[in-house]
């Protein structure tokens, strides 16, 4: 079941399509990665899912209702975190949760408050006031307050920048058990593209405004022809970039190691080539295409 | 409109006061600055008079009544502003919560703190001065609605110039009410002022409502028609500014909340 549809949205700013005539369905208890290179229209699109952007055209429904006509219904089942965006930084956390437990009328407000306050570790912040928070916990009070109505819908805007990488992990984890335990649909974007690969279902990538994939992100990856090949030179450095030149073979040279980019199919005949110029190595790796690479394809063509 | 909703943003703005030295001296400092400068200065002047009591009250009751209506406008004004220099306008209007509902809480919250500060006032006024500013009875109802409306008439056609072009324009919160003292005539009858700023104080509710303040002290009963004529006022302005501050909120929402920081 389509829990959020979006039906060709699009925003303009006077001559500028941020968002360009977007559709697609995020399906219950689904993560769905949105992904694009800085300017491509994920937090323009966010905010319109957030009823905080007009739409100039185009319609976002949640659970079959349109959001502009259901605004106060819908908002309640959904929630959201986003590092563009701040907390009162005079207020400590505990009254953070507080008056937003009111905002979205929390029925057992003390024992959902208790909880979230486990969950998040948050203890030892509970009465900091935010301006005396690093950003990383910042962020992470920002995804406890994203939690705090258990939402069917979570939309959230790189919820792992600036954590440090084992809270970054924990919080993967705990997304990935609020989606099997009470299948919360996620909507989230990420320069990380492990992370994406790790969390995500599904992935659309936008360029322009403009959705140009909408896949598995395996599958997206295996559109990337190109595998990474490094190998440890133990005699003939020199030669091997040569190789790369004449084969017109893009490579980065860190210390003794080389990692050349060559499609898959050639990486035989490369490897027997450099051996009959007597070039030797002693170590080789083979890293298939990953969505990063897609990413940066994207990118560039930008 | 949901009351929990309500609550949460009066709770939000009161957490922020707990905090914030800056609005407990607005809500206390001042005022007691003003009572002190204010009122030594005409205690002397009052000496010189046939009448110096009345003279007192009248200075003593313009700053306390005062206060009614820049509680009323700044509070309102720094609602918005503490929003957006917290960053924090995508978590309220990304919740359930209506335009009404913030409003509703705003408005709530400044007749809560412009009622704290004038109480405060009035007793430190009786106690430096021996005045008692009770002696309004029955009427400081009415007198007081008439200018909480014209604060928040004000307060809310400023955040609605702040909603549309964010915090390059916030000395407005400060400066807002003030420029209309003048044609107020808080602490002097309307005809001192000269002719065309008397045409002007016509379209000022206040000028009515001080006024008639001075009227009571010098024993004379309240004009109803003039009260009358500052709430019609005071509806039409309220009515126009409430309609700018959503169109402005609505503007905002068509360029993007982002674009007001």
């Amino acid at each position: 079941m389509a829990i959020l549809k979006v039906d060709h949205l699009t925003k303009t700013f006077g001559r500028f399509t941020a968002v360009d005539h977007i559709s697609f369905e995020l399906q219950e208890g689904e993560i769905l990665g949105y992904l694009g290179p800085n300017g491509a229209g994920k937090t323009t699109t966010i905010q319109m899912l957030l009823g905080v952007l007009t739409p100039t055209s185009g319609e976002v429904s949640y659970f079959g209702k349109p959001l502009a006509k259901n605004r106060q219904e819908v908002m309640e089942q959904i929630n959201f975190s986003s590092t563009y965006n701040d907390l009162p930084h005079r207020l400590t956390v505990q009254e953070i949760m507080l008056y937003t437990s009111y905002l979205y009328e929390i029925a057992n407000r003390s024992e959902r408050i208790q909880k979230i306050r486990e969950v998040f570790h948050l203890h030892k912040l509970w009465h900091k006031q935010i301006k005396e928070l690093s950003a990383g916990q910042t962020t992470r009070v920002g995804l406890a307050k994203a939690l705090i109505n258990y939402p069917k819908v979570l939309l959230l805007d790189e919820p792992t920048a600036s954590l440090d990488p084992d809270v970054a992990t924990y919080i993967r984890q705990f997304l990935l058990t609020q989606q099997e335990k009470f299948q919360v649909s996620i909507l989230i974007t990420s320069h990380n593209m492990a992370e994406i690969e790790e969390l995500c279902d599904r992935v659309i990538f936008l360029n322009k405004g403009k959705i140009i994939a909408d896949d598995t992100p395996i599958n997206l990856a295996k559109t990337i022809q190109i595998s990474h090949v490094t190998l440890m030179i133990t005699d003939g450095m020199k030669r091997t970039q040569e190789i790369c030149n004449n084969q017109k073979l893009s490579f980065k040279v860190e210390g003794r190691y080389i990692t050349i980019n060559l499609p898959e199919k050639q990486i035989p005949d490369f490897l027997k080539n450099i051996l009959e110029k007597g070039i030797e190595y002693s170590e080789i790796s083979i890293d298939k295409p990953t969505l990063e690479d897609y990413f940066l394809q994207i990118a560039e063509k930008k | 409109m949901n009351p929990n909703r309500v609550y949460a943003i009066i709770l939000r703005f009161l957490f922020n006061f707990r905090h914030n030295l800056d609005q407990v001296f607005d809500a206390f400092y001042w005022p007691v600055i003003d009572l002190l400068l204010l009122g030594l200065t005409t205690s002397y002047f009052a000496k010189q008079s046939t009448n110096p009591s009345a003279i007192l009250l009248t200075i003593l009751s313009g700053i306390v009544f005062w206060i009614l209506v820049w509680r009323a406008q700044h509070e309102l004004t720094t609602g918005i502003l503490e929003e957006l220099w917290s960053r924090n306008l995508l978590n309220i209007f990304g919740s359930p919560l209506t335009f009404a509902e913030w409003l509703m809480a705003i408005i709530t919250l400044s007749l809560i703190k412009a009622i704290i500060s004038f109480s405060f006032t009035v007793c430190v006024a009786f106690i430096l001065y021996q005045t008692n500013l009770f002696i309004y009875g029955f009427y400081f109802l009415p007198l007081g609605l008439l200018l909480l409306m014209f604060g928040w008439a004000v307060g809310t056609l400023i955040s609605g110039v702040i909603f549309r072009y964010g915090t390059r324009i916030q000395t407005l919160a400060w400066a807002g009410v003030m420029l209309l003292s003048p044609f107020s005539a808080i602490y002097y009858p309307l005809s001192i002022l000269p002719p065309w700023a008397q045409k002007v104080a016509l379209l000022i509710p206040t000028s009515y409502i001080f006024e008639q303040v001075r009227g009571l002290i010098n024993n004379q009963s309240l004009d109803w028609q003039k009260l009358g004529i500052a709430f019609g006022l005071n509806l039409v302005y309220l009515i126009l500014s409430v309609i700018f501050l959503y169109r402005s909120y609505q503007q905002t929402l068509k360029n993007g909340l982002l674009s007001v920081y």
